[in-house]
C-alpha cells in the first residue's frame, strides 16, 4: 500500500481500468441471452445493425444500461472523494448535501404528474437536485465564505424536509406508490441512449477536479493550513462543491438513489493506494465505474427474470465490507 | 520584481493594528516593524492575541482599523500564492486525519512555487537539513511529535518565503529537540531568513533571541533587547507572577513565584548563612511570606539569594563578624515579623551575635523555631540558652518547613503542635490583618507591584 503511493499512480489506475475493462465485458456478455467474448467483439465492430436480435440485445438494451451504470458509478464515486475530503471526514457520502432527496423529491413531482420519464422527470431531478445544493450553500455562507459544518447540517436538514414533503405526496397519489418506491430505490432497468446522453454530461465535472489534486491533498491539512500555503482556500472550495453536487444531481436524476457506492469506494481506494488525489480520483472513479456495473449485473443476473433493485445489490455488497473497513480502525 | 519604494519598505510593518473575532477585540493599537534579517520571538500569557497577530501578518485576518505591510504592501491585497511566497507559517496545531506519506506533506509546501521542479527544492535536502532525511519515506502518522513538528517547519521552508513565523513550535518538544529547534532556527536567521517566533519559555526568549515583542492584553507592552524587556517589573506587570532575575554561570536565568507581592500570609524573619537558609528563603517567599534574614555577610551565598528575591536583610561586611550597626537592624527586623526561624547554620563567635538577638525575640514575644541542626554545629556555646528561653526545635529544614506552612497539621507531635499552634494564630490573624503587618516596611522598600 506505501509502495504505491511512492511510486505514483499509475501502477493503480492501469489496475483499475483493467478491473474495469473486465466488468465491462462481463456485463455485457452475461444476461438471459449470454454472448461470447468472440461475439462481443464482432457486434462492437459491426456497430448498430436494425434486424439482428443479437445486436438488438447489445446495441439497444446492454450497452444503454452498461454505460449509464458505468458512468453513475463514477460520478457518485469522485463526488464521494470530494465531499468526504471537504467534510474532512472518510464517513460522508454524495447524499449528506441534501441533494439526493431534492432530486428525488423532483422525480416524485414528475411521478404524481404522470409526466414522461424523459425528458420531464429526469429535468426535474436535477432542477430538484441543484435547487437544493443552492439553499444549503445560501445557508452555508457566511462573510463570503462557506462554513462546511453548516453546510452538513443544512444538508442533513434539508434532506430531511424533502424527504418528508415525498412521504407526504406518495400517501396522496396512492396509485403512483409503487413507481415513486422503485425510482427511490434506484435501477438501471430499460435504461436507453437518451439516459447515456444526461449521463454523458458528468465526464466534464469528473475531468475537472482531476485539476486540483494539489489543492485537495493540501486541505486534507485543514483550510486554514491551505490559506497559509497559499491556496485560494474558498474558490477551491466552491468549485468542489459545485462539481460534486452537479455529478450528484446528475448521477441521481437517471438512476435513483443507490446507496453506499459514494462511501465505501472513496474509502477503500484510500485504503488501498493513500490519501494522495493524483491516485485517489482517477481509481476511486474506475472503481466506482465497476462497482456499479458489476452490482447492476448482479440485479438482473440473480433472480433473472426478475430484478434485484440495485441499490440492494450495492448495500449488500457495501454494507459488509464497510462494518469491516471501520472494525480495522480508521487508518484512512 | 519590487517596486522601488517596497524595497525601502521594511519587510513587515503594522500601524495601529485593531482586531476583534465579531465583537471581542483581540488587540489593540499595534504598532512595530520588522525588517529583513531581524530574529524576534513574541512573548505574553494565553489569550493575549500573539497567534492572531501572527495570523494577521499572514494575511489570514484582515485588521479591522490600522494597516498591515509585508514588503510595503496591504496584506488584504495579495493572493494567497504570493503570500505564501513572502510569509510562511508554522503552525501551532497540526495533524492529518489522512495517511500521507512524510515526503508528500513537506512537497505541498511548494505549492506556492508552481509545479517547476528547478524552482520548487527538493523535500529530502529540506528535510535533511534539519537533520531529518531519514523520515522522507515515513507516513506522517507513524511520526512522533518532534519529528512532525520538523516535519511541518520543513513543509514552511519549502515555500522559500523570505518571513517565518512560527506558533508556539517547541509547545510539543522535549529539552533537546526545543533546544535542536532553536538552533535551527539561528542557523536558518543567519542564512538570511526572518524569523518572528512565539513562545512561552522566557528563559529560551532570553537567551536566543535578538529582539522580543511583549503582548499583554491586546497591546505592545515592550519591544527591544531581552535582556531590557524581561525586567521582573515587566515579567510581574504582564503575568501577574513575581519574578526574579538570577545570574549563574555568565548568563542570566528569570525565575518565579505563582504569588503576587503583597499577598502577604505574615511576616519570616530567617538567622541563616553559607548557604543554609537559600531553600528556606525561597520557599517561603513562594509560599507568600514576607521574608526578612539577617545577619548575613554580603557576597555569602544566603546574601545573594536573598537580594536577587529582593529582600530587606541586615548585612555585614564580607567576611566580618557582626557589628553593632548590623545587630541593631537585625533586632528591629525581627521584631517586626511573626516568626524567627533558625537555620542549621554554623555558629562562631563572628555570627553568635545572631542567635542572642534570636533569644531578644523570644524575649519580647516573637517565636523562634530553629533546625536541631544548629545545635550540633554551634562551635560558640551560643544556642544552649534557646532551648531554655522557649524556642522549638525541629528534625531539619523539612520538619520546619512543613510546620510554618502547615497551619492545619493539628495531629503532630504534642510539642510541635503545641508550638504551630500558638505561632499560627498570629500568622494567620497577620494576613487578614494586611497593612499592619507590613507596617515597620515602608512602602518605598518594596519593589513595584503589578500594575493592577
Amino acid at each position: 500500500m506505501t509502495k504505491l503511493a511512492r511510486t505514483g499512480a499509475w501502477p493503480g489506475i492501469l489496475l483499475a481500468s483493467g478491473i474495469l475493462l473486465v466488468c465491462l465485458v462481463l456485463a455485457l456478455a452475461l444476461g438471459p441471452a449470454s454472448l461470447s467474448i468472440g461475439r462481443i467483439w464482432d457486434l462492437l465492430m459491426a456497430g448498430p445493425v436494425k434486424g439482428n436480435l443479437d445486436n438488438a440485445i447489445f446495441w439497444q438494451i446492454r450497452m444503454p444500461r452498461v454505460l449509464v451504470a458505468a458512468l453513475v458509478g463514477a460520478a457518485l464515486a469522485v463526488a464521494g472523494v470530494i465531499l468526504q475530503d471537504l467534510f474532512l471526514n472518510p464517513l460522508t457520502d454524495p447524499y449528506v448535501t441534501g441533494v439526493s432527496s431534492g432530486a428525488a423529491l423532483g422525480a416524485t413531482i414528475g411521478i404524481v404528474l404522470h409526466l414522461s420519464n424523459l425528458p420531464w422527470i429526469t429535468v426535474l431531478a436535477i432542477v430538484g437536485g441543484l435547487g437544493t445544493l443552492a439553499l444549503v450553500w445560501m445557508a452555508a455562507r457566511r462573510r463570503g465564505r462557506i462554513d462546511i459544518f453548516v453546510l452538513l447540517l443544512a444538508g442533513v436538514t434539508i434532506s430531511y424536509l424533502a424527504s418528508a414533503v415525498v412521504t407526504v405526496m406518495m400517501i396522496k397519489a396512492n396509485e403512483d406508490m409503487t413507481a415513486i418506491i422503485y425510482w427511490l430505490m434506484g435501477s438501471f432497468s430499460g435504461r436507453g441512449w437518451p439516459d447515456v446522453r444526461i449521463a454523458l454530461v458528468t465526464i466534464p465535472f469528473m475531468i475537472a477536479p482531476l485539476f486540483f489534486t494539489r489543492e485537495m491533498d493540501i486541505l486534507l491539512q485543514g483550510e486554514k493550513r491551505a490559506l497559509e500555503l497559499g491556496v485560494e482556500v474558498e474558490r477551491t472550495k466552491r468549485l468542489l462543491l459545485v462539481t460534486a453536487g452537479v455529478l450528484t444531481a446528475l448521477a441521481v436524476s437517471v438512476s435513483g438513489i443507490i446507496a453506499f457506492v459514494g462511501l465505501v469506494i472513496p474509502h477503500v481506494v484510500r485504503l488501498m493506494i493513500g490519501p494522495g488525489h493524483r491516485g485517489l480520483l482517477p481509481v476511486s472513479l474506475l472503481a466506482g465505474a465497476s462497482l456499479m456495473v458489476l452490482a447492476d449485473l448482479l440485479s438482473r443476473t440473480v433472480i433473472s427474470p426478475n430484478e434485484i433493485p440495485v441499490g440492494v445489490v450495492t448495500t449488500f455488497i457495501g454494507a459488509p465490507l464497510f462494518v469491516y473497513l471501520l472494525r480495522r480502525g480508521r487508518r484512512a | 520584481m519590487a517596486a522601488p519604494e517596497a524595497l525601502a519598505a521594511p519587510l513587515v510593518a503594522l500601524k495601529d493594528v485593531d482586531f476583534a473575532y465579531d465583537t471581542r477585540p483581540v488587540l489593540r493599537r499595534i504598532s512595530f516593524a520588522l525588517e529583513a534579517g531581524d530574529f524576534v520571538g513574541i512573548v505574553g500569557p494565553n489569550g493575549s492575541g500573539k497567534s492572531t497577530l501572527v495570523d494577521l501578518i499572514d494575511g489570514i485576518h484582515q485588521p479591522a482599523a490600522g494597516q498591515v505591510l509585508v514588503k510595503g504592501r496591504p496584506t488584504g491585497k495579495y493572493r494567497r500564492r504570493d503570500m505564501a511566497r513572502e510569509v510562511a507559517l508554522v503552525p501551532q496545531h497540526f495533524d492529518l486525519d489522512f495517511d500521507l506519506a512524510v515526503r508528500e506533506v513537506v512537497e505541498m509546501g511548494s505549492y506556492c512555487l508552481g509545479k517547476d521542479p528547478a524552482v520548487c527544492g527538493d523535500p529530502e535536502l529540506t528535510l535533511a537539513r534539519l537533520g531529518v532525511g531519514h523520515l522522507t519515506s515515513r507516513r506522517f502518522s507513524e511520526l512522533s511529535g518532534g519529528e512532525k513538528q520538523l516535519v511541518v517547519l520543513a513543509q514552511a521552508l519549502m515555500q522559500q518565503a523570505p518571513l517565518l513565523l512560527l506558533d508556539e513550535p517547541a509547545s510539543a518538544l522535549d529539552v533537546s529537540h526545543q533546544l535542536r529547534l532553536f538552533d535551527l532556527l539561528k542557523e536558518l536567521n543567519a542564512d538570511g531568513l526572518t524569523v518572528l517566533c512565539i513562545l512561552h519559555d522566557l528563559n529560551l526568549a532570553l537567551h536566543y533571541f535578538d529582539k522580543l515583542l511583549v503582548l499583554s492584553d491586546g497591546e505592545v507592552a515592550a519591544f527591544g533587547p531581552p535582556e531590557d524587556v524581561l525586567q521582573p517589573e515587566v515579567v510581574e506587570a504582564v503575568y501577574g507572577v513575581r519574578a526574579y532575575l538570577h545570574r549563574h554561570a555568565g548568563r542570566t536565568y528569570l525565575t518565579f513565584s505563582p504569588r503576587l507581592r503583597g499577598e502577604r500570609r505574615g511576616r519570616v524573619h530567617l538567622v541563616c548563612g553559607g548557604g543554609t537558609g537559600a531553600g528556606m528563603m525561597r520557599e517561603l517567599v513562594d509560599a507568600g511570606y514576607e521574608v526578612t534574614a539577617g545577619v548575613l555577610n554580603a557576597l555569602d551565598t544566603d546574601e545573594e539569594t536573598g537580594s536577587e528575591l529582593g529582600l530587606h536583610m541586615a548585612v555585614e561586611a564580607p567576611f566580618s563578624p557582626v557589628g553593632d550597626e548590623a545587630h541593631a537592624e537585625n533586632v528591629e527586623l525581627m521584631r517586626a515579623s511573626d516568626l524567627v526561624v533558625v537555620s542549621a547554620v554554623p555558629v562562631s563567635h563572628g555570627n553568635a551575635r545572631n542567635i542572642e538577638a534570636a533569644r531578644e525575640a523570644l524575649a519580647a514575644g516573637i517565636p523562634v523555631w530553629a533546625d536541631e541542626g544548629v545545635r550540633v554545629n554551634d562551635f560558640a556555646g551560643a544556642t544552649g540558652e534557646l532551648a531554655g528561653a522557649g524556642a522549638r526545635f525541629f528534625a531539619g529544614e523539612g520538619a520546619l518547613l512543613a510546620a510554618v506552612r502547615g497551619r492545619s497539621l493539628g495531629g503532630g507531635p504534642s510539642a510541635l503542635s503545641a508550638a504551630s499552634g500558638r505561632v499560627a494564630a498570629p500568622l494567620e490573624h497577620g494576613s487578614s490583618a494586611g497593612p499592619s503587618m507590613s507596617g515597620p516596611l515602608g512602602p518605598e522598600d518594596r519593589p513595584p507591584g503589578p500594575a493592577t
